[in-house]
């Protein structure tokens, strides 16, 4: 603990950088929040993206977003604008075939998602990432105390943020990393919150019992213990984990991997911040009072001055 | 052991009940295997045999969404606005241009837009009675009306869609209503989107058929029946000409049929299908003594429909029909007998008497001196003279009502209806004449609906996606066991013996609650292995722990199982909670992944706590040492 202002930095520093990057690259947000037409393409040669670009164009989609999808051979192909039912996708698999004659192109997945049901998912994802934020900083300032609350807050918050910005740092550098925000990367999202609290309230549950136990024990020094006491589990438990998601990240296919990217990090920057983040804010805080109490709360006012009686 | 003995019957329950659950899901797959392995005639004679097992496991299987099986999922929504439109009485010009402004208005997602359109009209000073309702109704009236209305919309939309979907033939369809405006319409292993698309959008066809006389129905079916067992037709003719003399004969030879059949030992069924090999599929089910007052309806179980369709379509039974006699099949099943549904097949009129689009309205009530359900219809000037010039015709005959191609009811003519307005009685319970109310008003007021969402997966994404996540769950699984072994030893064994169990709970209540497995659905069952080993390892350094303070082994145990479990119950609780959330908030496939994360937090928990301590302290009475590492 005694570092822990190191350490304060080192996440605010990783948290601004993460905000650059999602200020200046900004992050995707997937087909079911955007709405719009996506169609994966399968195709017996890598085609050329630039000539499925032109074509889109011409087709009346301009600015669609084509990108390979897992294998070159695999594309990605996606507009926003709406058309009536589900006239867009035809309108472009017509195209693709009349472009790729012999390529014979197949259509894997086909979404549409109409403009009104992609507002109402994008609500529908910020009031579970907010309500989940929330009912676990509820669940802990009722279990243990308020502040414990306060910091298992903080400590999400920073999980959700250093992710965040992670995934918009990485989305795009690799053809194997294309990120983004959909309804799998909220799930993994919400499933992170839910394992760095799992985390922090083992490390809280161990405070409580050693604060019944060692009454006179510095909270420093408790908290210290504490986590030493659960080190081993801590290290264990992440380590399962942590080897999981990269076998999901690496085998669980095109779909899951961006959702096991997040958990990835969730996981490490989860059982970080329990211990520097969760817990450092309770010891801060604890601190901060125990040295209000020291000080005289008044300034005295019954004091003495010398009297002037003129000159 | 005896301590223990409530907790161990408690965990063998469990087991059996997973297994059990799990079945069916086996041998789905096994005979899948098997089936793909044969060619031609094999394959049909073991679908054939395997008819009921086959059917029986697929029902009870474990359900794989549309991301892994390939399909189409289908979001329609009532097009509230379209609605509005249709049903406003006389539409003039402010009254267009505020369908205008509203549909071109940016709006929130969750503005009503009845409430849209009342304001619009306020602010116009315009009473909403010029376009709905009668002219005394105040403006809240309609507007109540009108809601009504559209609640109606979703469950008409609802059910034209569902009886589409049963007749285009899908396996396993879901259909179901999210919201007060939404039909979610899955339909696995479908990728004709064209042809779908039709399906679910196009107006229903309301007509009205005239029932075939039941005479001439009986000597038709009849000589289908002779022809098919390989007897002479005595008289190919008779069916269509001489009503007279043959008539007698033939009902009862009707009767024989049914009597030999229902009930009765294999052998006479086995002779009747010799015999009646179109009674056997079709059967008029009739009591002794009722054959004269047969009403020519046949009932056949559900998966004989098609074998019974097939025969009416060979060109020679076809040489045995009257030229204008057509067949159609009820909508829902009649009756239920022996687990099987049997659907009443209708011989009808090709050509329709009437067209559904003269209905102006519809409402099913409760007929008020007989306490029973009945419908009233009514029909527009043009439809009221056609109407009377029908049922004038054919007293005592039924006319079927027909939507799209199925019957949803073949009421009897009781007497001439002059004015338009008639009433349908003699329905079995109130929920019948809401499904007749619904399918009348089809014809008359279809429910504009149009597609908001659509995903259609091709099969072959899908068994990418299943072999890449079984690949993933083994080796995730694989290297977890590994671990625990090398780091706790004996306990660590336990564990895994946990983590198994754990696996086989968490599929057992999928399979039992008929859960859907999708693609983050398997990724939760895989991130269930982490959470599941954390219980066990907070336990087992906690025993640690203790021992190292002096404690014997026993002790050490004990303290280590108790004083994990607050922390084991907190952990994992807000770990519920996001699950919780997480499932009310996402939608198909993300919903899949927050369901099989809830079950196993919950399936871990118990494993850990409970069964890795039962074994463990099962070996300890035996005097075996366990040992943490």
């Amino acid at each position: 603990m005694g570092k822990r202002y190191l350490w304060y930095t080192v996440s605010v520093t990783v948290i601004v950088i993460g905000l650059i990057s999602l200020a200046i690259k900004g992050y995707h947000f997937g087909i079911d929040f955007l709405g719009g037409t996506e169609l994966i393409v399968e195709f017996n040669r890598p085609p050329d993206v630039g000539t499925i670009r032109t074509m889109m164009d011409k087709e009346g989609f301009p600015r669609s977003e084509i990108k390979v999808f897992g294998q070159p051979n695999k594309i990605l192909v996606r507009t926003q604008l709406q058309g009536e039912g589900t006239s867009v996708g035809d309108k472009i698999k017509a195209a693709l075939g009349r472009t790729f004659p012999d390529q014979n192109p197949r259509v894997l997945q086909e979404q549409k998602i109409g403009p009104k049901i992609g507002a109402e998912f994008r609500r529908n994802a910020l009031y579970a990432v907010i309500s989940s934020l929330l009912a676990m900083s509820l669940y802990v300032a009722f279990r243990f105390k308020f502040i414990y609350g306060v910091g298992a807050l903080v400590s999400l918050f920073h999980d959700v943020m250093v992710t965040l910005g992670l995934v918009s740092l990485v989305d795009g550098l690799t053809p194997y990393t294309n990120f983004e925000i959909d309804q799998n990367m909220i799930a993994a999202f919400l499933t992170l919150i839910g394992l760095s609290m799992n985390d922090t309230v083992v490390i809280f549950d161990r405070i409580r019992e050693n604060q019944k136990i060692y009454r006179t024990m510095e909270l420093k020094d408790l908290i210290n213990k504490s986590l030493n006491d659960v080190l081993s589990r801590t290290i264990i438990t992440s380590g399962t984990i942590f080897i999981i998601t990269l076998i999901l990240f690496f085998f669980g296919g095109e779909v899951n991997r961006g959702f096991a990217f997040a958990l990835t990090i969730g996981i490490t920057t989860g059982t970080y911040s329990s211990i520097y983040i969760a817990s450092a804010i309770v010891l801060d805080y604890t601190l901060r009072k125990q040295s209000k109490k020291l000080k005289p709360a008044v300034a005295e006012k019954i004091s003495y001055e010398a009297i002037n009686q003129g000159s | 052991m005896k301590k223990n003995r409530g907790k161990i019957i408690f965990i063998a329950l469990c087991v059996i009940f997973s297994i059990y659950f799990l079945y069916p899901t086996y041998s789905d797959y096994r005979l899948t295997q098997t089936l793909h392995g044969l060619t031609g005639q094999d394959s049909l004679k073991f679908l054939d045999d395997h008819e009921n097992d086959i059917r029986q496991a697929r029902l009870k299987r474990i359900k794989l969404g549309l991301d892994l099986q390939g399909g189409m999922r289908v979001v329609l929504e009532v097009n509230v606005l379209k609605l509005m439109e249709d049903l406003a009485k006389n539409k003039d010009d402010v009254f267009n241009t505020v369908m205008q402004e509203v549909r071109t208005e940016p709006r929130g997602i969750d503005e009503d837009i009845i409430d849209v359109l009342k304001v619009k009209f306020q602010t116009r000073q315009i009473r909403m009675s010029r376009y709905y309702g009668s002219i005394r109704d105040s403006d809240d009236d309609i507007v109540k009306k009108l809601k009504d209305e559209s609640t109606n919309a979703i469950d008409r939309a609802m059910e034209i869609v569902r009886n589409r979907v049963d007749q285009y033939g899908v396996s396993e369809p879901s259909i179901q209503k999210q919201g007060a405006r939404r039909i979610i319409v899955e339909l696995p292993g479908v990728s004709k989107e064209a042809e779908v698309r039709q399906l679910l959008q196009g107006t229903a066809l309301l007509e009205f058929k005239l029932v075939i006389d039941p005479e001439i129905t009986s000597k038709v079916y009849n000589s289908i029946d002779k022809m098919l067992a390989g007897k002479p037709l005595t008289d190919s003719t008779s069916a269509d000409t001489s009503k007279t003399t043959a008539s007698n004969e033939d009902t009862s030879k009707v009767d024989t049929a049914l009597n030999a059949l229902p009930g009765e030992q294999v052998k006479a069924q086995e002779k009747a299908e010799k015999e009646h090999p179109f009674y056997a599929l079709a059967n008029p089910f009739l009591r002794p003594g009722e054959e004269q007052n047969w009403n020519g309806d046949l009932f056949s179980a559900e998966e004989n429909k098609a074998k019974v369709m097939r025969i009416l379509d060979q060109p020679e039974v076809k040489r045995l029909l009257p030229s204008d006699m057509s067949f159609v099949w009820e909508a829902k099943p009649r009756f239920v007998t022996e687990g099987k549904k049997f659907f009443a097949l209708h011989a009808v009129k090709k050509q329709a008497e009437i067209n559904g689009g003269v209905i102006v309205n519809a409402h099913a009530t409760i007929d008020p001196s007989l306490n029973t359900p009945i419908v009233t219809m009514e029909m527009n000037s043009e439809g009221s003279r056609e109407w009377a010039r029908i049922t004038g015709a054919n007293v005592g005959k039924r006319l079927a009502i027909i939507m799209d191609g199925a019957c949803f009811s073949a009421p009897v003519v009781r007497s001439k209806i002059v004015g338009g307005r008639s009433e349908i009685s003699g329905m079995e319970s109130v929920d019948e004449a809401r499904l007749i109310e619904i399918v009348l008003k089809a014809g008359a007021l279809p429910a504009p609906v149009e597609i908001v969402q659509q995903a259609t997966v091709g099969p072959s994404l899908g068994e990418d996606s299943i072999r890449q996540g079984v690949w993933s769950a083994l080796l995730a699984f694989g290297l977890t066991v590994v671990f625990m072994l090398m780091y706790y030893s004996t306990g660590g064994t336990m564990a895994d013996i946990a983590l198994l169990l754990n696996l086989l709970f968490v599929l057992g209540v999928l399979a039992g609650f008929q859960g859907t497995l999708t693609l983050p659905g398997i990724a939760g069952l895989i991130l269930t292995m982490g959470i599941a080993v954390d219980a066990n390892v907070l336990i087992f350094e906690r025993i640690r722990e203790e021992s190292v303070t002096g404690k014997t082994l026993a002790a050490a145990i004990d303290a280590g199982y108790t004083r994990a479990f607050t922390a084991i119950f907190d952990a994992n609780l807000t770990a519920f909670i996001t699950g919780v959330i997480l499932y009310q908030f996402g939608t198909g496939p993300v919903q899949g992944f927050a369901l099989t994360l809830m079950i196993g937090i919950v399936a871990s928990v118990f494993s850990a706590v409970v069964i890795s301590r039962v074994i463990i302290e099962m070996l300890l009475e035996r005097g075996k040492i366990v040992h943490f590492g």
